[in-house]
């Protein structure tokens, strides 16, 4: 029987004390091991939710808050500036605008219902009360190709269902009409209808999958500026950027160059605030950890300086009779090392069995407390939508809205927790850890009792 | 064949130096028994610790043999231990969660005893104290005092030292049982050849030494 061996069997010597350090040792290691599942989770659903975002800005006029109007309309030029900026690789712009009843012979297809008919026109300040008309969103657009896979409008998923798309520095009459806009006034490729006194050709047909996105018709910018008035205005512009670790290196390079002319909204701002509670978490379950792994090292270290006090005169004897320090020591490892690879295997198998409920608790209690900035998000996200309209949200905010919440209740309902190989190997590591810190003033103290001692006083 | 010259070992305590063993010389031949007697705190267990190289004296030699112990590093000392010493305490001091038989070949692992000769040594060291295959197998507990005390000496023994240091090894026991003890202290050391110094303030057990040397105070006088 060698040291190690007598090692192992010591650590059942008492066997009450070792199913108490062994129980100890595999509640903290559990809890380390939930805590290191737990960030697993939290920090694959972090950047899953970073992978998906846009790598878009959305800029809009300051203090031009959806509906509510608002602001003084950005310039084209101060918008094609923005493609100065490093990391930019495009500058989509819009121009939103109202058709009323007496601007085209178009017929919306929304009904303004009891709350429309409260609210008509009661917003923006543009519109006209009515409670049977109203009025048709028009997008003038540089980059229509952009707006058709989701750029202008908001973030919609919009395709060309028919006809073609107009050159983005177009200033033809031209148009491509929302499916739901083209049903209702029997509207085909080359139909026509007027706007601001002038025929606009159909050229295209889209469909964005949701009545309001296709309710709106999409011109080339320039065509929209000339015939709405509005040279050179812009209300809103959505810039592209390369890469999203540069987005909000542009965003903060955007708002230096346009001032306290715009507001800048990267979608990334919106999304790292929804991440904040998952990083809140993240940093919860790393203290909690580190303090799990230290606090078993702790217990397992007092643990074994009491057992090395209490067999101070067996080491003494041990050492008399021709032991090493070194076999002595060892001993003492072996015993120290079985109960962390007890209580670390104890403790592993429950890690699992709770880590699944402590990080759905971990991430519930802390999404209770993010509400707060949902308020910012839809605003910011409702930017493009035009005044005057009636109960009809901008497209642009119910998109930003169902990110919102659709898109946080889905954070933490995907938030399934795995055992990877890395957790496993983390476990053998922590454990190796705890019983070297553990051993180590166990270690000292066994190397200077002196053997002498077994000869005093009895 | 042990030679001791003017060995010598000093405490400092709070209270001053305690000289608690002062230039001893003596000599012990192969398989003879020296009784040591002394008062309580005289130096006895000092000098115990000395020769066995438990600790370091401030002066003085211990020939072993030919062998100088006290040029011996830390490791040497360690062997030396393990191989060329046997301790027999008062108080047993067997390992409480071994059986009797691995009390033995604990002796006979730190001494690097070979291998596939442990078994055989171990049980013919309990043959020679008297304890039977039962007996071997219990833990010191389920032992009586004389029984462990014989564990202990088949322990002493096991390795083949050269000396056997036995500090009051019947301090424990009832007078009948210590004469038991001693009585295989004397066999052992016959038959093995092995010098035996063993402590005690009886002057009975003694009586029943080869030779006696007194302690006193520190310094060691022969007893003729
Ligand atoms: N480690 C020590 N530190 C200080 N004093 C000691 C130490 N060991 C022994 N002594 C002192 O040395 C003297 C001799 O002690 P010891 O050898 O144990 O005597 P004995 O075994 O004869 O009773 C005593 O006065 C004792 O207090
Ligand atoms: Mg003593």
């Amino acid at each position: 029987m060698n040291a190690l061996r007598r090692g192992v069997r010591n650590a059942f010597r008492n066997a009450m004390r070792s199913v108490g350090v062994v129980v100890i040792l595999a509640v903290a290691i559990a809890l380390s091991i939930s805590m290191l599942i737990a960030r697993d989770a939290v920090n694959a659903k972090i950047s899953s939710v970073r992978s998906s975002t846009g790598n878009t800005i959305s800029v809009s006029p300051a203090g031009f808050f959806g509906g509510q109007g608002g602001g003084t309309a950005l310039t084209t030029a101060q918008i094609t500036g923005l493609l100065s900026i490093p990391n930019v690789t495009a500058v989509q712009a819009q121009l939103s605008e109202r058709l009323t009843s007496t601007q085209t012979n178009l017929t919306s297809p929304t009904t303004a219902g009891s709350l429309g008919a409260r609210f008509g026109g009661g917003f923006g300040g543009g519109g006209t009360p009515t409670t049977s008309a109203l009025s048709i969103r028009v997008i003038g657009t540089n980059s229509p190709g952009n707006s058709l896979v989701g750029g202008a409008n908001g973030g919609g998923t919009e395709k060309l269902t028919s006809g073609v798309a107009f050159s983005p520095t177009s200033t033809a009459d031209v148009a491509i009409v929302g499916t739901t806009l083209a049903t209702k006034n029997n509207l085909k490729v080359g139909s026509t209808f007027t706007a601001w006194g002038k025929t606009i050709t159909v050229v295209g047909l889209y469909d964005a999958g949701s009545t309001f996105a296709d309710s709106d018709a999409l011109m080339p910018l320039a065509t929209v500026q000339t015939l709405a008035a509005a040279t050179n205005q812009v209300t809103g512009a959505t810039v592209v950027v390369n890469n999203l670790n540069n987005v909000s290196g542009a965003a903060t390079a955007i708002t230096k160059k346009l001032g306290t002319a715009a507001d800048v909204t990267s979608t990334q701002a919106t999304v790292e605030s929804q991440l904040a509670p998952l990083n809140t978490v993240k940093t919860i379950s790393t203290y909690t950890l580190f303090g799990a792994v230290i606090g078993a090292a702790l217990i397992l270290l007092l643990s074994m300086l009491m057992i090395v006090r209490e067999r101070r005169r067996e080491i003494g004897v041990l050492k008399a009779l021709g032991a090493t320090n070194r076999s002595v020591v060892s001993q003492f490892i072996a015993e120290s090392t079985t109960f962390t690879v007890l209580g670390a295997a104890v403790g592993f198998i429950g890690g699992i069995l709770v880590s699944s409920p402590i990080t759905s608790a971990l991430v519930s209690a802390e999404s209770g407390s993010s509400s707060s900035p949902g308020g910012f998000v839809r605003g910011a996200g409702g930017g493009f939508g035009g005044g005057g309209s009636g109960f009809t949200p901008p497209s642009g905010a119910v998109t930003a809205g169902r990110f919102r919440f659709g898109g946080l209740s889905n954070t933490f309902s995907q938030l399934h927790t795995s055992v990877s190989w890395s957790t496993l190997i983390f476990a053998l590591v922590a454990a190796i850890v705890i019983a070297a810190l553990g051993s180590s003033v166990a270690s000292a103290t066994i190397t200077r009792i002196r053997p002498a001692e077994v000869l005093r006083s009895e | 064949m042990l030679n001791v010259e003017k060995l010598s070992k000093t405490f400092k305590t709070e209270g001053g130096e305690v000289h608690a063993v002062r230039d001893v010389t003596f000599h012990a031949a192969d398989g003879e028994v020296v009784a040591i007697i002394g008062a309580s705190g005289s130096g006895k267990s000092t000098l115990l610790s000395l020769l066995g190289l438990l600790d370091a004296p401030d002066a003085g030699s211990i020939e072993m043999n030919g062998t100088q112990l006290a040029n011996l590093d830390s490791g040497g000392r360690t062997k030396y231990r393990a191989r060329e010493v046997g301790f027999v305490f008062q108080a047993f001091n067997l390992i409480p969660n071994l059986s009797a038989k691995e009390n033995i070949k604990l002796a006979l692992e730190f001494s690097n005893w070979p291998k596939n000769d442990r078994d055989a040594r171990a049980d013919a060291m309990l043959a020679m104290v008297g304890l039977d295959a039962n007996k071997a197998s219990r833990r010191p507990n389920k032992l009586s005092g004389g029984e462990q005390q014989r564990v202990a000496i088949a322990r002493a023994f096991a390795a083949q030292p050269q000396l056997i240091l036995a500090d009051e090894p019947t301090g424990s026991l009832d007078k009948a049982t210590g004469q038991k003890i001693v009585q295989l202290l004397r066999e052992a050391a016959n038959t093995q050849k092995t010098t035996v110094l063993v402590v005690t303030h009886d002057e009975k057990i003694a009586n029943q030494a080869d030779r006696r040397l007194e302690i006193e105070d520190g310094a060691l006088t022969e007893i003729a």
